[in-house]
């Protein structure tokens, strides 16, 4: 019904486009703490290391992110994922879907991916328990084709972990 | 040599001419010696929608003034960085210095109004393409710009109606999934929601704060010639210079450029609405229309010297810099091993997925 569902298949707009070479040279400038840009050619996704915060059960662990970006961003939400293996955590599945409003339902279009990275370490940081969530495995199989978490009509909760 | 109670006559006397100058935009703190607070706005007069920057400002003066000179300061603004702010701050040392051992309450204030109204613009980057907000586009020109009256946030005219017309557009062909346009709520009540909200509401993207279509009608009007299923991507090409072509545009722009010289001009007596006070939330102005004003009226005006009221309690979210709710708050799916009703809900295929 709309093409929403197939976030990099279809080539950035204009907008997009400048808005991420505008992202990127600022993300170069001023890198948020623990992030890591791996540098490609390919403005339309973007491979982020992430540094688990010191003190924090993520400690000297390293993940990577995976954020695509639609032909409307920043209208529409950037596609953001764990490269799995994802690190264990009550809102990460393990095929690296994350359950974060602001990827979906609370994205605004004056969000960065900047802003994205520290909110998703920042998630990170005040876990308590090292588990998937508790429906991980039947979300994961009903996943199996290739599905984006943006398909995924999430339930959020104002829940502070 | 005057007598102390001459001096301190002549302090009251001034403190009470600040008062008639600047009528309930001045606070008085106490009479003597001077302290009082003074809401300090641009002379961009009777367009509310074309003031980007204001200050409260606190002067203090002790016993010795006018022999000591008072103390200032920024209590409260809008739209200033800290640059700004200091730049405001020297230019009222400089006068100070200037007028040092004279009565100098007035003319203090006057210089703080036009600096402001040298500043009158909104500053840093807009939120939505991250360039400058006011930034030439290579021909002279500058960007229009705009910003939301219900939250003071600016943006480019262009990029906020891209928004606007993405909303519309998002909630015409896909109800279910125009994740991006309304909710801050849960999916739930968004569902809801659907279908009352969307017509003539957005939110600001930066603090989240519901706008209505009225709120950038006055943008929204220059462009009559984009429609909402054309201006996202087809017309992209040509749509910054068909904007800065656009007739109305150009006279809207000129009659700012217009009255921003005129405040510079005239030290500052166009005489503002009266009843434009503006709460978050809860006012929001008819859109607009350009200011005629001609150098006779507002002699005319400067009879009947006051200031526009506004209540302390007006907006006073700070423009574009630094981080904001949006960008920091974020709620996460519960872990709700508690409650087994919700879990098997939480979440499900949407009905128009491709998948399977
Ligand atoms: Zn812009
Ligand atoms: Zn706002």
């Amino acid at each position: 019904m709309t093409s929403s569902s197939a976030p990099s298949r279809k080539a950035l707009s204009k907008i997009a486009c400048n808005r991420l070479q505008k992202e990127l040279v600022e993300w170069q400038l001023n890198p948020p703490a623990g992030f890591k840009h791996k540098v490609t050619d390919n403005l339309q996704r973007w491979v982020i290391e992430v540094n688990g915060a010191s003190g924090t059960l993520y400690t000297n662990e390293t993940y990577q992110l995976q954020v695509d970006f639609p032909e409307h961003y920043p209208m529409e939400a950037p596609q953001v994922i764990f490269i799995p293996p994802a690190p264990l955590h009550p809102h990460i599945y393990s095929n690296g879907h994350i359950c974060l409003d602001i990827l979906y339902d609370s994205w605004s279009p004056a969000m960065t991916v900047s802003s994205i990275c520290i909110s998703i370490l920042s998630m990170l940081s005040s876990s308590t328990a090292k588990q998937r969530p508790a429906d991980n495995d039947r979300y994961v199989k009903n996943c199996r084709n290739g599905r984006s978490p943006k398909e995924t009509r999430w339930w959020f909760h104002d829940d502070k972990v | 040599m005057a007598s102390v109670e001459e001096e301190e006559e002549e302090v009251l006397l001034e403190v009470e001419a600040v008062e008639s100058v600047y009528g309930e935009d001045c606070l008085v703190i106490q009479r003597f010696p001077p302290h009082l607070h003074l809401h300090i706005k641009p002379r961009t007069a009777d367009d509310s929608s074309q003031q980007f920057v204001e200050a409260i400002l606190e002067l203090r003066a002790g016993t010795q003034y006018p022999d000591e000179p008072p103390r200032v300061g920024i209590r409260e603004s809008k739209g200033l960085d800290e640059v700004r702010q200091a730049h405001l701050m020297a230019s009222i040392k400089e006068k100070v210095d200037e007028l040092s051992s004279c009565l100098m309450l007035i003319a203090l204030c006057e210089e703080a109004v036009q600096v402001l109204s040298h500043m009158n613009h909104p500053d840093g980057d807009c939120p939505l393409c991250l360039y400058p907000l006011v930034k030439e586009d290579g021909h002279g020109n500058l960007l229009p710009f705009m910003k939301l009256m219900s939250c003071y946030h600016c943006f480019h005219s262009k990029c906020i109606i891209k928004w606007w017309n993405w909303i519309q557009q998002q909630s015409e062909t896909d109800p279910i999934s125009n994740a991006s346009s309304t909710s801050s709520s849960y999916s739930r009540s968004r569902t809801d929601m659907r279908g009352t909200e969307k017509e003539n509401q957005g939110t600001c993207p930066v603090c989240r704060k519901v706008f209505q279509a009225t709120d950038i009608e006055h943008v929204l009007n220059l462009i009559k010639t984009y429609t909402p299923e054309l201006s996202l991507e087809e017309t992209e090409i040509d749509d910054d210079e068909e904007f800065q072509r656009a007739e109305v545009e150009n006279i809207r722009r000129k009659n700012f450029e217009a009255l921003l010289k005129l405040q510079e001009e005239n030290n500052g007596l166009i005489k503002p609405r009266r009843n434009e006070v503006l709460l978050p939330g809860v006012f929001l102005p008819e859109p607009v229309t350009p200011p005629s004003i001609s150098p006779k009226a507002t002699a005319e005006q400067q009879t009947e010297p006051s200031f526009t009221p506004t209540s302390e309690t007006g907006p006073s979210k700070p423009l574009n810099k630094g981080s904001t709710s949006a960008r920091n708050n974020f709620r996460t799916r519960k872990n709700t091993m508690r409650n087994r009703r919700v879990r098997t809900t939480e979440w499900v295929k949407k009905e128009n997925s491709t998948v399977e």
